[in-house]
C-alpha cells in the first residue's frame, strides 16, 4: 500500500527535525566538553540529514510515494543509527567504552536491509499481480 | 482504530530505543559491578627474582674474588667481573638500582625544568627550603608541607607557575619500586567503583597519591596491579610498565600478554597515556590530543628520571587562575624535570594530588574546584 503525500512530508519534516535537534545537541554538548570533541557527536546531524531529508524531498519532487512499511522501516533505521552515532560521540567525549553500543549499528542495519527487501518483495507482488490474468477474462 | 494501529510500530520502536539508551547509558556512567571485591593482594614474586639474580651474583662475584686470590692475582685488576654495585654490568640497570640504599634527599632547585622556560617557571613553594630535610637521619620519618623523608622513601614537592598554569611536581625516591604502590576505590576491582583520590589514599595510609588511569571507564586495556594482572585484554595502546628494577617502560599492548609482562618483572602497567617522553625525548605532537582537539586541560602524569627515582607531575587547569596545559607542554616541562620516560594519566577533572593529608591542587569537576570520584590511585605508602 502506497503512502500519501501527508505521510511522506511527515516523515520528511520528522527527519528536518532530527536534523536540526542533532545538530544543536551536538554544539551544545561540544561546548561544554572542555575542546575534547569527537566526530560522531560533531556529524550525528549528517544521518537524518543523508539518509532523510534529502531522499525524502527527491521523492516528494518526483511525486514518488514507497509503501508504509518501507517508510516505517527507513525511518527507523535512521533513527537506530543517529541515536547510536550521538551515543558513541558522548562515549568518545567522556573518555569511556560500551560494548553494548554496537547494538544500535547492527538494529540499524537489520532495518535498513528490511525496508530495502519490502521494496524489493512489493515490485515483484506488483509484477506478479500485472502478470496474472484477471479470472473473467480467462473465462 | 486506524489511527492507534498506525502508531503502534512508531510507539514501540520509539519505546525500545528510549529504553535501550537509558539502560546502556546507566551501564556506563551508573551501575556498578563488582569483579573483585578484595583486590588488595599482592604479587611481589619479581621482586623474590630480583633478589635472587642479585644475590646470585654477588655469589658469582665473590667466587671470582676468591678464585682471583688462589691464583695469586690481584682481585681489583679484574675489572671485568660484575659488581652489583656498578652501573656497567651486562644486565644493566635492573641489578645496579634494587640494590640502591637509603634516597638522598634532592633540593627543590635540583630538578626543575630547563631551557626556554619563564623565570617564574622555578620558582619554588615558600616555605619548601625550610622543609627540607637534607640533614635527616634516613631511619626516622620526617613530614612537613612539602617534604616526606624515612628510610626508604624520599618526598619533595615542588609547585611551579608555567603557561599560565600551576603546576605541582612531586619527585620521589624510593628503595625499590615496591614503594611504588596503586589501589582501587573501595578495595573493589569492577567497573563504576569510585572514590575521592584523597578517600583512597586515606584508606591505604598513603603519604603521596596521584590518580590513576581510571581503567573502569573503559572495557578493554592492561590493567596489572601490585603485580596482579586483574584485566589482560589488549587494545592496540601503549601501556606504561613499571617494573620491579625500578625503571619504566611504554610498550604496546599487542606486543606481549598482561602475563607476559608480569613475568618479566612488571609490578604496575596503566593503559591510558599517550606516552609523553621517552628516551629523553618527547614523543607526543604539538597537536596530540587523549581525544580529539587541541586542548588545555588538568593533567596528571607519571615519570621516571632514573630506576627508583620517579616524578607525579599534576597541573591545574579549567580556571581563571590556571589555564591548564596540552599534552606537548606536559611533555616539554616532564623533559624539563629530565625524566627518561613519561606517561600521561586521566586527566581533566580527575586530576589530583594528595600530600600528607591534604589535596594539594585544585581539581575542576562541573566547574566547581571539587575532587571527582575515580578508579584507582597510584601511591607511596606511609608504612613503606
Amino acid at each position: 500500500m502506497c503512502t500519501s503525500e501527508k505521510t511522506l512530508k511527515t516523515h520528511l519534516l520528522g527527519n528536518l527535525a532530527g536534523t536540526v535537534f542533532l545538530a544543536l545537541f551536538g554544539a551544545v554538548y561540544e561546548m561544554f566538553s572542555h575542546g575534547v570533541y569527537s566526530y560522531w557527536m560533531l556529524y550525528a546531524f549528517a544521518i537524518p540529514l543523508m539518509l532523510g531529508v534529502i531522499p525524502y524531498t527527491v521523492l516528494l519532487i518526483r511525486r514518488k510515494f514507497p509503501q508504509r512499511a518501507f517508510l516505517r522501516l527507513w525511518s527507523a533505521a535512521i533513527a537506530a543509527f543517529s541515536v547510536g552515532c550521538a551515543f558513541q560521540g558522548a562515549l568518545e567525549v567522556y573518555g569511556t567504552t560500551n560494548r553494548l553500543a554496537i547494538i544500535y549499528p547492527i538494529a540499524g542495519g537489520l532495518l535498513l536491509t528490511a525496508a530495502l527487501a519490502s521494496v524489493l518483495f512489493n515490485s515483484r507482488d506488483e509484477q506478479t499481480q500485472k502478470n496474472t490474468p484477471c479470472r473473467d477474462t480467462v473465462r | 482504530m486506524k489511527g492507534i494501529r498506525n502508531c503502534l510500530w512508531p510507539l514501540c520502536f520509539s519505546l525500545a530505543l528510549i529504553a535501550f539508551t537509558v539502560y546502556i547509558s546507566l551501564d556506563t556512567f551508573v551501575i556498578s559491578r563488582s569483579y573483585d571485591t578484595d583486590a588488595v593482594g599482592m604479587n611481589t614474586a619479581m621482586f623474590d627474582n630480583l633478589a635472587a639474580a642479585e644475590n646470585e651474583k654477588k655469589a658469582e662475584g665473590s667466587a671470582a674474588t676468591a678464585e682471583a686470590r688462589q691464583e695469586g692475582v690481584d682481585p681489583s685488576v679484574r675489572t671485568a667481573t660484575p659488581q652489583p654495585d656498578e652501573a656497567s654490568s651486562d644486565s644493566p640497570e635492573r641489578d645496579v638500582y634494587s640494590s640502591r640504599s637509603v634516597p638522598e634527599r634532592r633540593s627543590n632547585h635540583g630538578f626543575g625544568p630547563s631551557g626556554g622556560r619563564s623565570a617564574r617557571g622555578n620558582q619554588a613553594p615558600s616555605g619548601s627550603e625550610s622543609d627540607s630535610a637534607s640533614g635527616a637521619d634516613p631511619s626516622t620519618a620526617y613530614t612537613g608541607d612539602t617534604a616526606y623523608q624515612d628510610g626508604n622513601v624520599a618526598i619533595t614537592l615542588t609547585t611551579y607557575e608555567q603557561n599560565n598554569t600551576k603546576i605541582y611536581v612531586a619527585d620521589i625516591t624510593v628503595t625499590s619500586a615496591q614503594y611504588l604502590k596503586t589501589a582501587f576505590a573501595n578495595n573493589t576491582y569492577g567497573k563504576n567503583v569510585t572514590a575521592t583520590t584523597s578517600s583512597i589514599a586515606q584508606a591505604n595510609n598513603a603519604i603521596l597519591a596521584v590518580n590513576g588511569d581510571y581503567y573502569g571507564a573503559r572495557e578493554a586495556g592492561y590493567v596489572i596491579r601490585n603485580g596482579i594482572v586483574y584485566r589482560g585484554t589488549a587494545t592496540g595502546s601503549d601501556v606504561l610498565c613499571v617494573y620491579a628494577d625500578g625503571t619504566m617502560k611504554i610498550v604496546n599492548d599487542r606486543e606481549f600478554t598482561a602475563d607476559q609482562l608480569v613475568e618479566k618483572g612488571v609490578w604496575q602497567a596503566f593503559s591510558f597515556g599517550p606516552a609523553l617522553v621517552e628516551d629523553g625525548s618527547v614523543t607526543v605532537g604539538v597537536r596530540t590530543e587523549v581525544g580529539r582537539g587541541m586542548a588545555s586541560n588538568p593533567r596528571t602524569a607519571i615519570g621516571v628520571v632514573d630506576a627508583n627515582h620517579y616524578v607525579f607531575v599534576v597541573s591545574d587547569g579549567r580556571t581563571d587562575e590556571s589555564e591548564g596545559l596540552t599534552l606537548y607542554e606536559l611533555a616539554q616541562f616532564m623533559q624539563g624535570l629530565g625524566v627518561q620516560t613519561a606517561y600521561n594519566l586521566d586527566g581533566g577533572g580527575s586530576s589530583t594530588l594528595y600530600f600528607n593529608g591534604r589535596v594539594v591542587n585544585n581539581p575542576t569537576t562541573t566547574g566547581r574546584i571539587q575532587e571527582r570520584s575515580v578508579s584507582d590511585i597510584v601511591y607511596i605508602g606511609k608504612d613503606s
